[in-house]
């Protein structure tokens, strides 16, 4: 018999999903139930709203970076 | 209440979010095609990917009825499943 396991899924671009992968990675692998492909995966109900936050304060980053390009970007590579 | 406004412009813009169920490690092919075709006349398939086995759906309860109906029905008839 299959298996159901609750979750949300997430449609999203390739490079929203690469950033969930870090962020799931850097906290010990509690977000993400599965990854299904480049632009879908699942992860745990309760801990969407937190995801989302992480998710959030990290585009703000990048958004700040590529509008000041005119100074150094603090990660070099 | 920027950061509310901000969480859900992410959500729409750059990604979809569905609440359901996965469903994975289906036994054969033709058992995951057969409940992905079942999902999808319920109108509850949101997500399948047929090389990976598996689907995911909005609401699990009547596909797990149907599941437990198939599994006694082949308890039954060993014969035929084995043909």
């Amino acid at each position: 018999m299959p298996r159901a396991v609750k979750g949300v899924l997430i449609e999203c671009d390739p490079s929203i999903k690469a950033i969930i992968l870090k962020i799931d990675k850097d906290s010990g692998h509690g977000y993400i139930v599965e990854d299904l492909d480049d632009e879908t995966l699942v992860v745990k109900e309760p801990k969407l709203a937190e995801l989302k936050l992480r998710l959030e304060k990290i585009l703000e980053k990048t958004q700040m970076l590529e509008k000041d390009e005119e100074s150094d970007p603090e990660n070099p590579g | 209440v920027v950061d509310q406004i901000r969480l859900w412009q992410i959500e729409g813009e750059r990604m979809k979010t569905t609440t359901g169920f996965l469903f994975k490690d289906f036994h054969s092919t033709q058992e995951f095609e057969e409940v992905a075709k079942y999902a999808e006349e319920l109108g509850v398939l949101k997500w399948k990917k047929s090389a990976r086995r598996c689907m995911f759906v909005t609401r699990h309860e009547q596909i797990a009825d149907w599941l437990k109906r198939r599994a006694s029905a082949q308890q039954q008839q060993p014969k035929k499943a084995a043909a």
